[in-house]
């Protein structure tokens, strides 16, 4: 899924497992931007953010070059982070809300209360922090499916796995001109990161795009060069706009490995590797950042609308970055395994749970309602009923 | 005892214990939406199976073990031929004991293509003897040299009387940790814990406990023992603060069976008969249902707090006759002992 448990340090913590970043402009007030960090998969409605940890957005404008051949973003130095951390609750739980504070770029620093509806804005940001409905949607069976088939499987009704689950979000809301300046952008990279907070601030989880590293990375298989590696924790821990030298050939073996699995799904080769194997989108996709013009008004859809006007050698039209109701699959797979001009492909779910709102936060109040443990565990353990 | 270096910033065993009952209730809230769909995925079941292991271990929760066990039995009934559904229920059955059927389990998660290096680690929890386990645990720690394996090498060498190693192995692996969840810290200093009550160091062994419960203050099986080296240390009236809600939270008649012990230590006869017999109803019952794993526990109970039970020495002497472990002393006599 987007960035669901992805890894296995990831599972070990669901709160550092970010589940999805989101980038977009407000469709609400113009001239503003939000930031969306989910984490936690499939949480109760009780969950809590961890006291050990940083939640943050790092924020750099970004420039395209065609120096190396393929076109690629290149970020700039200077960067613009939001650090969310919280307290952890007191022993005695009491019934009090975990609070936290956001800090700004500037410094300024922006109490929020987890779970609060009425968000706080101080300083030209907007913060919610709390348990949300999960906007992902995908039919993962079909999608892993493909993965076994070595063919697509999707089907027009497919069955979104994240139905009715919940995660913990994040939600920070910013005014450009005010916060970031009037100079900067408008083309913006951003990524949402889990950090240990303390003096030894290890990143324990980063995202860009969705689907890097479950759909793309995971994949053993196709590799030749590191064919044992489980590359998504260290992929997880790297500065996403300063990749390790010590390591990104790992990665790049691993897109140029996998990346010609998508592009034969449907039979026909429309990525051409050059002659030293590496794939068209390796430079891309390792750029993993998702890329929004804050010049442009919010639209849904946006999602890899400027990479591909890039590959594409046009102007792009769009805002980019990646709205809650994106469907960020049939995106990907289209661009992954029919090029830039193929026809749209489609895991048969076209839409989350619930559709997301026009006003902040945006995302939908949580599933209230979790299933009695008991009665969940006597069904699944039952025997499968006899075909009659 | 600790230096900075050596403690681990992780996240709050507050905040901890309410995110792994969240998770446990988000999975549900997912295999309850597949059922309606599709069948439930092995990895999410998976993951569940191992969920509730952590709760039942950190809670002294018994039932939430059988849980873990029903729905392994109903993973390996529907995927008989995934690796990950055999290790889960290895897993299962190791914690029940059931150490036989679990190696079988492994095996066939070898033949389903399992990593051989997450067996190694399994095979060397489920080996009784001990100089196999060691074989594979040092094999794991000079693979990865990682806070998992090194602990795992650390604790083996604490249960062989391996102090001063051990040690050095404990230290090593927190320095190596690289996460922020509590538990498995807080696992690792409850064993440095055990390892020094073995050892008669009382007042090491409280201090290992206190680093765990400080770092996850619900966490059972270290407030128990910390309870114990409290009343060993003379202080029964902490012991019995101690003790006594986990008697009321935990389905683990251990809990029980020692708070009835130090209350009778301290004179209160009455409240310690009613947590005496509470622990021998709960022991009959668990006796019959995992007797692998709880039948050393009972008959330990009925050697001692139990009293009037005439099964115990042949229970016990049952138990220790299919382990490498020494038969205790307090078997040398028919006579039960308070």
């Amino acid at each position: 899924m987007a960035d669901h448990f992805s890894g296995p340090r990831a599972i070990a913590d669901p709160a550092s497992d970010i589940t999805d970043v989101y980038v977009f402009p407000s469709p609400e007030r113009p001239g503003h931007l939000v930031l969306v960090l989910n984490v936690f998969p499939s949480a109760a409605p009780a969950a809590l953010f961890s006291d050990a940890l940083r939640y943050r957005f790092r924020l750099r404008p970004v420039t395209v070059t065609t120096a190396g051949g393929t076109p690629v973003f290149v970020p700039d130095a200077d960067e613009y982070a939001f650090d969310v951390g919280f307290a952890a609750p007191s022993p005695d739980g009491g019934g009090g809300m975990q609070a936290g504070t956001c800090v700004t770029p500037s410094g300024a620093e922006i109490p929020v209360q987890v779970g609060e509806e009425k968000p706080t804005e101080m300083f030209g940001v907007r913060v919610f922090a709390g348990p949300r409905l999960d906007p992902f949607f995908i039919d993962l069976v079909a999608e892993q499916a493909a993965h076994t088939l070595g063919r697509l499987a999707f089907r027009a009704d497919g069955v979104n796995a994240v139905n009715g689950a919940n995660v913990l979000s994040l939600v920070v809301e910013l005014d450009v001109a005010a916060v970031l300046g009037r100079d900067t952008g408008p083309l913006l990279a951003v990524v949402g990161e889990t950090v240990v907070a303390g003096p030894h601030p290890v990143r324990l989880e980063r995202m860009g795009r969705p689907e890097i590293k479950n759909f793309i990375l995971q994949d053993k298989q196709f590799d030749n060069v590191n064919r044992d590696l489980e590359l998504r924790d260290l992929y997880n821990a790297e500065d996403a706009f300063n990749l390790s030298p010590a390591y990104v050939g790992a990665y790049r073996a691993r897109l140029n490995a996998n990346l010609p699995f998508f592009d034969r799904l449907d039979g026909r080769i429309d990525w051409r590797p050059d002659d030293q194997g590496v794939h068209p989108l390796t430079g891309m996709l390792l750029a993993d950042f998702l890329v929004v013009d804050t010049s442009k008004p919010f639209t849904d859809g946006g999602f890899l609308e400027i990479e591909r006007a890039v590959l594409a050698g046009r102007p792009h039209t769009t805002c980019g970055g990646r709205a809650p109701d994106d469907d960020i699959v049939d995106i990907f797979y289209t661009l992954l395994v029919g090029g830039l001009d193929g026809p749209r492909i489609s895991d048969g779910v076209d839409g989350p749970t619930r559709p997301a709102t026009r006003s902040f936060p945006y995302l939908n109040s949580p599933n209230p309602d979790p299933p009695d443990l008991r009665a969940v565990l006597a069904a699944v353990s039952a025997p499968p009923k006899a075909a009659t | 005892m600790i230096s900075e270096d050596q403690c681990p910033r992780t996240t709050s065993g507050v905040v901890a214990v309410t995110n792994l009952q969240a998770q446990i209730d988000g999975l549900a809230a997912r295999l309850a939406g597949a059922r309606l769909g599709r069948a439930p995925t092995v990895a999410d079941c998976a993951v569940l199976i191992d969920l509730l292991l952590l709760h039942g271990h950190v809670l002294g929760r018994i039932a939430d073990y059988e849980r873990a066990a029903e729905l392994a039995e109903a993973l390996v009934r529907d995927a008989p031929d995934d690796a990950s559904a055999r290790l889960a229920r290895a897993r299962t059955l190791a914690t029940l004991h059931r150490f036989t059927e679990a190696l079988a389990d492994l095996d066939a998660a070898q033949r389903c293509g399992a990593d051989p290096a997450v067996l190694d680690g399994e095979r060397a929890a489920n080996l009784a003897a001990v100089g196999e386990a060691l074989v594979l645990r040092r094999r794991a720690a000079g693979h990865r040299r990682d806070f998992t394996t090194i602990g795992a090498l650390a604790v083996l060498e604490g249960e062989r009387g391996n102090t001063t190693e051990a040690e050095r192995l404990l230290t090593e692996a927190r320095t190596r940790y690289r996460g922020v969840s509590p538990f498995p810290v807080a696992s690792l200093d409850y064993r440095r814990g055990l390892m020094w009550l073995g050892a008669g160091d009382l007042p090491a062994a409280g201090a290992w406990f206190d680093a765990a419960i400080t770092r996850v203050p619900a966490y059972a099986p270290a407030l128990g023992h910390r309870a114990e080296v409290d009343a060993a240390l003379g202080d029964r009236g902490r012991a019995i603060d101690r003790l006594r809600p986990l008697a009321v939270s935990s389905d683990d008649p251990e809990y029980a069976a020692t708070l009835a012990r130090v209350l009778g230590d301290a004179g209160h006869a009455r409240e310690a008969e009613r947590w005496r017999l509470s622990a021998a109803a709960r022991y009959d019952e668990l006796v019959r249902r995992h007797p692998e794993a709880f039948a050393d526990h009972a008959a330990a109970f009925w050697l001692t707090v139990g009293r009037d039970r005439p099964e115990g020495p042949d229970l016990a002497r049952r138990h220790y006759a299919s382990r490498p472990s020494p038969v205790p002393a307090l078997l040398d006599t028919d006579t039960p002992t308070g």
